[in-house]
């Protein structure tokens, strides 16, 4: 056919034609959730990133979860206190909690699930946690009793985890049968998985029927598809993107300071094994360049130990602990015999851009209190793997707390536990580690908050790692999508659970 | 016959090299599987927890022992699971790689359909206000790159216009209108170059052909212009053509890369960059094995091809 300017004219017409059948309209009850990676797998207990525990949370029960306000509420537990006689945490469970083959939830299945994620060939997670469960009783199917070898506070915290969905204890092993609100009705590898309601659920059913989650790898992508209509709620909104949502009549976005970013360093040679050398690159740092650089504004300073604000352990003073005073960093270095500095390396990755953008403000810094550094940006890969093998001097890292309870800092500061790329390589911190054991066996609430304090003051001497930026997640939504709460500081991770709350208004 | 045997052992004992040295080489980059996947979202994970992890994957076994037992799946067109989800990596293949050669040939499709007769036209009109314009905008889409086109069609079709989605993937048996849809952004992406290349490759060929002494005997011995221009010129202008764009089209199979992660099409290349990330062995080598057999495969066929346009070669 010969192109006419009539036969262009009559396609450019039917173009607005297009815009329809074009996105996928979404069906009634259905919501359609940008998520930000493909489960690697959705074993329940092995730990493979948030976007997997979004899925999982919905596939399966916890004992306890969160509500909105970021507060332990029950899930398949109905009630747990501690037995003050013999100091056993007690959870008494739902009578009529059902798994998704109607099997009822007993204390058998608890228990049973606790077994396998302490147990000797277990891959989970919280195995290290679990094995400090010293034994286990079921004096009825609906009553469970934990016997921890040393007295934990914050244990019920333990079982709020997304990677703690408990399953029923004749399951297979490839196919875990949950007692969540949805199941997996399809999906396609790699690309999407649709979870619909569970009919009859013991809960009834939630408001949404179907929830289908599209991978959007790519965070620019992610955003454009909310944008563009072609999904209506999407996570980890890229900070770049943020204002634009806030710009948009249509979008709405929720955002809490969650995660933070660290130095971490290696103790076991070299200037960094002097605490001195430690607080002054403590003090070197001007946290409000990472901020801007890294997250376009989207976060805040963070110049102390990671304690969220108006909560009971949250010390105004002891937060600015570590507060930018280059001054007072030269005199440190002087003090610990580098009154001329020293050169170093730098571990960080350039896979993701926080990371490599924290490090070049960081690199800066240090330079003007005499620190030279070379930047390291392998793969993110390489990067855990030199991590955990000590093959670093200094090291970025981002990390969230495992709950907002000071406990939950436990594997981000205490160093005697085993080597690992999130936390300083063989660095000593006695005081530090010291308090936390304290506040963790500490049931009286004056006395934990002492312990905290005294646990952060520590810190600020030991330097254990030091801390740079908080950095903002948020959930992006159409306005019609409702119900859903971004779970407060570092329960973020967990927000995923609160799908099933919401619904299109 | 012969030829064809000898080509084709040649291009096994090349995969097993490829084979092999992906083999090697990804076992020598530093990152540990079962490391990687317990620490993802930036947790720690029980080192106890890991080393159990490396047991039953059998990653404890010597490096050797492992080379073994891959060459000898191998001999049975086995390739193994992923070390991530244990999903059989000829599977995984055999779901994405339909969906990758699927963008390479709409792009294709698209880059002939367009630069061909355009090549074709602008030669015949050389100098003319087409051949300028097209001539400056190949030269454009060579210049800029992939993931820049990818980004701006997104955005101003997709974020602004909102006509088109941003991206993903519907099966064809599925919705056979949205599977459409959503190949079009990605394969126009990957035929930008393409288009540029072929259409600068057929403008030089004819106009090179349309110098040649059996045009100018053509047009004397009274053939009609048209029957002169496509059965002489064209014809033979396109065996460089044919060339290039075979040469391309295996190129494409690696420069994919972006475009599938750009617009989101899961394709071959999403799993091998996810692979390459989560040092998933098996599936890195089973995925670029498959890459370097299809390589080999194409520049095949362009041999059948350039013999079926150019009767001497046939002959020789």
């Amino acid at each position: 056919m010969t192109p006419t300017r009539r036969a262009f004219l009559t396609a450019g017409a039917a173009l607005p034609f297009l815009r329809g059948p074009a996105r996928a309209q979404p069906a009634d009850g259905t919501l359609r959730f940008g998520l930000s990676a493909y489960p690697p797998n959705l074993q329940p207990w092995v730990s493979t990133g948030g976007a997997a525990g979004t899925v999982k949370m919905l596939l399966h029960r916890r004992l306890i979860s969160y509500n909105a306000k970021g507060e332990l509420r029950g899930e398949l537990a109905e009630s747990w206190s501690r037995d003050p006689a013999d100091g056993a945490w007690v959870f008494k469970l739902r009578p009529n909690a059902t798994f998704q083959n109607g099997e009822p939830v007993t204390s058998t299945d608890i228990r049973w699930n606790v077994e396998q994620i302490g147990g000797e060939k277990s891959t989970a997670y919280m195995r290290a946690q679990f094995q400090a469960v010293e034994w286990i009783e079921t004096p009825d199917p609906h009553t469970i009793r934990f016997h921890t070898r040393q007295p934990v506070a914050a244990f019920p915290d333990w079982f709020a985890g997304y990677n703690m969905g408990l399953i029923w204890h004749r399951s297979e092993a490839r196919e875990p049968v949950g007692a969540g609100p949805f199941r997996i009705a399809a999906q396609e590898r790699g690309s999407s998985i649709t979870l619909e309601a569970v009919p009859n659920h013991w809960q009834g059913l939630p408001k949404i029927r179907t929830v289908n989650m599209v991978v959007y790898a790519d965070e620019n992508l992610r955003a454009a598809a909310l944008q563009s209509g072609d999904v209506d709620m999407i996570e980890y909104v890229p900070w770049q993107a943020m204002s634009a949502v806030e710009a948009d009549p249509r979008l709405k976005l929720d955002a809490t300071t969650g995660p933070f970013m660290d130095i971490l360093f290696n103790g076991s040679k070299g200037p960094f094994s002097d605490p001195r050398v430690r607080r002054a690159v403590a003090h070197a740092i001007r946290r409000e360049e990472i901020v801007k650089a890294a997250f376009f504004g989207r976060g805040a300073v963070l110049e102390g130990v990671p304690m969220v604000q108006d909560t009971p352990w949250y010390d105004a003073e002891l937060a600015k602990g570590w507060a930018y005073d280059p001054e007072r960093s030269k005199a440190l270095l002087s003090e610990a015999g580098f009154a001329n500095g020293f050169q170093t390396t730098l571990l960080s990755t350039a896979q993701y851009g926080m990371h490599k953008d924290t490090a070049e403000v960081v690199q800066q810094h240090l330079a003007a209190i005499g620190i030279q550094c070379e930047l390291r940006l392998p793969d993110w890969s390489t990067r855990v793997s030199q991590g955990q093998r000590g093959q670093y001097e200094m090291a970025i890292h981002g990390v969230s707390a495992d709950s907002n309870d000071p406990d939950g800092l436990t594997p981000i500061f205490d160093t005697t536990l085993s080597p690992s790329h999130g936390r300083s390589f063989a660095l000593q911190a006695p005081r530090t580690v010291a308090a936390l054991a304290k506040g963790r066996g500490e049931f009286d609430q004056a006395k934990r908050i002492e312990a905290y304090k005294e646990f952060q003051r520590a810190a600020l001497e030991e330097v254990p790692l030091v801390t740079l930026a908080w950095r903002s997640q948020g959930y992006a939504m159409d306005r019609k999508v409702k119900g859903f709460t971004n779970l407060p500081g570092a329960l973020s991770t967990l927000s995923g659970a609160m799908l099933e709350e919401a619904y299109l208004g | 016959m012969r030829w064809l045997l000898r080509r084709i052992g040649i291009s096994l004992a090349l995969a097993w090299i490829v084979a092999t040295i992906v083999f090697m080489t990804l076992h020598m980059v530093p990152g540990d599987p079962a490391e990687i996947l317990l620490s993802t979202g930036g947790v720690s994970p029980d080192p106890a927890a890991v080393a159990e992890l490396r047991e039953r994957l059998g990653l404890d076994q010597p490096l050797l022992d492992q080379y073994g037992h891959f060459l000898l799946g191998l001999t049975r067109g086995d390739l193994g699971v992923s070390l991530v989800d244990e999903y059989p990596v000829l599977d995984e293949i055999a779901l994405r790689l339909p969906r990758t050669l699927e963008l390479i040939l709409a792009g294709t499709l698209i880059a002939v359909v367009i630069a061909i007769p355009a090549g074709t036209y602008a030669a015949l009109h050389r100098g003319g206000l087409f051949d300028r314009i097209a001539s400056g905008a190949a030269a454009l889409l060579l210049a800029v790159p992939v993931f820049v086109v990818g980004t701006v069609l997104v955005l101003v079709l997709a974020q602004i216009l909102r006509i088109m989605p941003a991206g993903g993937y519907v099966p064809l048996a599925q919705n056979p209108w949205q599977h459409l849809t959503l190949l079009a952004l990605p394969s126009l992406a990957i035929a930008k170059g393409l288009a540029a290349v072929v259409f600068r490759m057929t403008r030089a060929s004819v106009l090179d052909a349309l110098s040649r002494d059996y045009v100018r005997t053509a047009h004397a011995k009274g053939i009609s212009p048209t029957r002169v221009l496509v059965k002489h010129v064209v014809r033979n202008a396109l065996t460089p053509v044919l060339t290039v764009l075979g040469l391309h089209m295996g190129t494409l199979l690696g420069g994919t890369v972006l475009v599938e992660y750009v617009f989101n099409w899961p394709g071959l290349s999403t799993p091998l960059l996810r692979a390459v990330e989560a040092r998933d062995y098996p599936m890195v080598v089973g995925i670029v094995l498959t890459i370097s057999g299809l390589f080999l495969l194409i520049n095949l066929i362009m041999d059948l091809l350039y013999a079926a346009l150019d009767p001497r070669i046939r002959t020789a």
